[in-house]
């Protein structure tokens, strides 16, 4: 291939498995969606948070999985935390109060970091081997690998849940009628607040794999969770695995532009994407239009 | 009547001025960013700075006439940001008690900040920032008289031994990468200066830039690597110089990386990890005990505050040797009066012993059309250190002289 090209096609690789974390994200965002029709606009700092958690406690001499675990733990008590405190009460008196809510508790918990664990970038460690593969000339780490891996698998078992399990298929009857699945038996408070345990337990988990490539700081969630919110709405909120697509399309987009335009021109495509998306398809590429019946 | 009654209040206020002068304190200021991504050099600066100031308060101080005075600091995080360094000097310049500050990591800090000092007459010994403008911003000013010194080897010097080390290695082109920052571009513009003094032995094929904060460096690496270049001169701090690091070593470009000292800060060497071995960078000081100068501040540093790695050692041992030399100024002026002070500085008397050199006048008069004269550091007391395993070693043993018997100009 020729080198303009295949430096092209680098640029376009690694920025798309980036774009999972992006993806992986904006999962987040969609479970809780799903379940209770509102978002968590504190995801990045659950990734952050999650990163720190797994950092901690690889520290403590944990091995990778245990920490990659407990991460994930931790992570899912807080996003039930948030949807307990910040997201129910707001909901029930019908008022748009959890997005400030949510905001707020993201913001805490970046002061709540810094206090604890300083305000520096810290390398994740990770068992896997260093350097690079080479796929036909283009590089691709091990850490990138995991974000893809990780990313995917992740929805993919939620997803199977979704499907075929007690549990999940509650959810989604919550998430279709709360009233109709109330009558049916099924606590749609309960169901509501796994989405989002779930959803932190995602967030935390991106955190781990984000981490080894990005480094892990206070600051590493800003940039997050407006990225990954552009993803679910270009996508959709209810697109499933369309934001795989959205994401890996925002990620090549941001590093082709920021190759060819300049590193200043990284963030455009995004904010592009998303102006785009909400002009011509509010209900994102892979999303269904909802129907109000009257 | 009139007149003796006037003089009377002159008498009166000026007595009252040598009551606060003679105070049994001198209050002496330490700015610098003690977080965010060039903390590592602030926090060891600022520790060096404090060690050197305990060691002389615990002998009682510093003499003054027939007295001894003790050293009060005050501490100020201007977390690197340039509005905050901005308003940090400021708040110490109203003050009204502060005779001297040292400080300062960010280029851009010093070039927001220090005018501030410069209006109140108040003395500033930077350190550890290294870029050019800190100080020559004063000479394209024609600033006559000048309250600021330099205790740190300038981007000058870096970017000259920077250039020597690249032909040295038998390199014919190389890639120039900065950070967006004053710093990083103030750096680029001393590198290219120097490179053109070789005239056409050393060819620039690429100029890339990159902002605080970015994570992903392989777009100008691959650039750099597409134009041919056989290393990286580098500008930058930390985090980013560790992005570059593992960028290089995921695209496979095996050139060696020379830059500022910044390449010596352990943010740089803890997350870059073996992709960073191999960085060359100029240094002032090497955290080696077995350099005999050296080793009794590398001790007291590693007891007093409970490490075996000094996060950054030449600001460590800079802002120790700066707060000596200041020390001795105080004493030499006989007064806590930063005009007084200044006088000192700039001829001091007694070759001060310190953990980088015996300082034998390193500064004179200010003139503003020769920034040497308020800066301490020569080409001849710098050396090239280069990442090894964690730690930063001499690139060349040989130079081991340089520090362990430097005698300072």
């Amino acid at each position: 291939m020729d080198a303009k090209y295949l430096a092209l096609a680098q640029m376009a690789v690694g920025g798309g498995l980036m774009g999972m974390a992006y993806a992986l994200v904006a999962y987040g965002f969609q479970l809780t969606h799903a379940a209770g029709k509102a978002v968590n606009f504190g995801q990045g700092e659950l990734v952050m948070l999650g990163a720190f958690a797994g950092i901690s406690l690889s520290g403590i001499g944990l091995p990778y999985w245990l920490s990659v675990s407990g991460a994930m733990v931790v992570g899912a008590l807080l996003g039930w935390f948030v949807e307990r405190i910040a997201v129910r009460l707001a909901l029930q008196q019908r008022n748009e109060g959890w997005i400030l809510l949510t905001i707020i508790v993201g913001l805490f918990c970046v002061s709540l970091v810094e206090n604890i664990w300083g305000r520096e970038d810290r390398p994740f460690p990770t068992p896997w081997p260093a350097g690079a593969l080479d796929f036909f000339g283009i590089s691709v780490t091990w850490p990138e690998l995991a974000i893809a891996a990780g990313a995917l698998s992740i929805m993919t078992l939620v997803e199977l849940a979704k499907r075929y399990t007690m549990v999940g298929i509650a959810v989604q009857a919550v998430s279709a009628d709360p009233d109709a699945a109330e009558l049916c038996g099924i606590r749609s408070r309960s169901a509501i607040s796994l989405s989002w345990a779930v959803s932190g337990a995602a967030a935390a988990f991106a955190g781990t794999v984000i981490g080894p490539v990005t480094t892990v700081g206070p600051t590493m969630a800003a940039a997050l969770t407006l990225k990954a919110f552009s993803v679910a709405v270009v996508a959709g909120l209810d697109s499933g695995f369309g934001l795989v697509i959205a994401g890996v399309a925002l990620g090549a987009a941001e590093n082709l532009s920021g190759y060819l335009l300049g590193s200043g021109w990284r963030e455009a495509p995004g904010l592009i994407l998303l102006i785009l998306a909400l002009a011509l398809r509010p209900q994102g590429i892979f999303g269904k239009k909802i129907i109000r019946k009257v | 009547m009139k007149a003796s009654r006037s003089i009377l209040a002159v008498l009166l206020a000026t007595s009252f001025s040598t009551v606060a002068m003679a105070a049994d304190v001198v209050k002496i200021a330490i700015t610098g960013p003690f977080s965010g991504g060039s903390a590592p050099m602030g926090v060891s600066m600022r520790d060096g700075v404090k060690l050197a100031v305990s060691q002389i308060n615990q002998r009682g101080g510093i003499a003054i006439g027939s007295k001894k005075i003790k050293i009060e600091l005050v501490e100020r995080d201007d977390e690197g940001k340039n509005d905050r360094g901005a308003l940090v000097a400021q708040e110490i310049s109203s003050m009204g008690d502060i005779s001297a500050v040292i400080g300062t990591v960010n280029t851009g800090v010093a070039l927001m900040g220090d005018k501030f000092y410069v209006e109140k007459g108040i003395v500033k010994i930077i350190s550890p920032a290294a870029g050019s403008a800190s100080m020559t911003q004063w000479s394209k000013a024609g600033v006559k008289d000048l309250p600021i010194f330099r205790f740190a080897s300038h981007d000058g010097i870096q970017a000259q031994m920077v250039v020597e080390k690249a032909l040295r290695l038998g390199l014919t082109k190389v890639a120039i990468l900065h950070d967006a920052t004053n710093y990083g571009v103030s750096g680029r513009d001393d590198l290219i200066e120097q490179i053109n003094k070789q005239a056409g032995k050393l060819k620039v094929v690429a100029i890339e830039k990159f902002a605080i904060g970015d994570k992903d460096m392989t777009g100008q690496l691959i650039k750099a690597k597409a134009a041919g270049a056989q290393a990286i001169l580098i500008w930058g701090i930390g985090p980013e110089l560790a992005a570059v690091a593992s960028g290089k070593e995921k695209l496979g470009f095996k050139v060696p990386m020379i830059g500022g000292w910044t390449l010596s800060m352990s943010n740089f060497i803890d997350t870059a990890g073996a992709s960073g071995n191999g960085a060359f960078m100029p240094q002032t000081f090497i955290e080696d005990e077995s350099i005999a100068r050296a080793k009794p501040f590398i001790q007291s540093y590693h007891k007093a505050y409970g490490v075996t790695r000094i996060p950054s050692p030449v600001s460590a041992a800079q802002g120790y040797d700066a707060a000596l030399l200041l020390a001795e100024a105080i004493h030499e002026a006989g007064s806590t009066n930063p005009a007084k002070i200044k006088l000192s500085l700039e001829n001091l008397k007694v070759t001060v012993k310190g953990a980088i050199a015996d300082w034998k006048k390193p500064w004179t008069k200010w003139n503003p059309s020769n920034v040497e004269t308020h800066e301490a550091f020569r080409r001849a007391t710098t050396v090239m250190g280069k990442v090894q395993n964690g730690r930063v070693v001499l690139a060349n043993p040989s130079e081991k002289f340089v520090l362990e018997g430097a005698t300072a100009n």
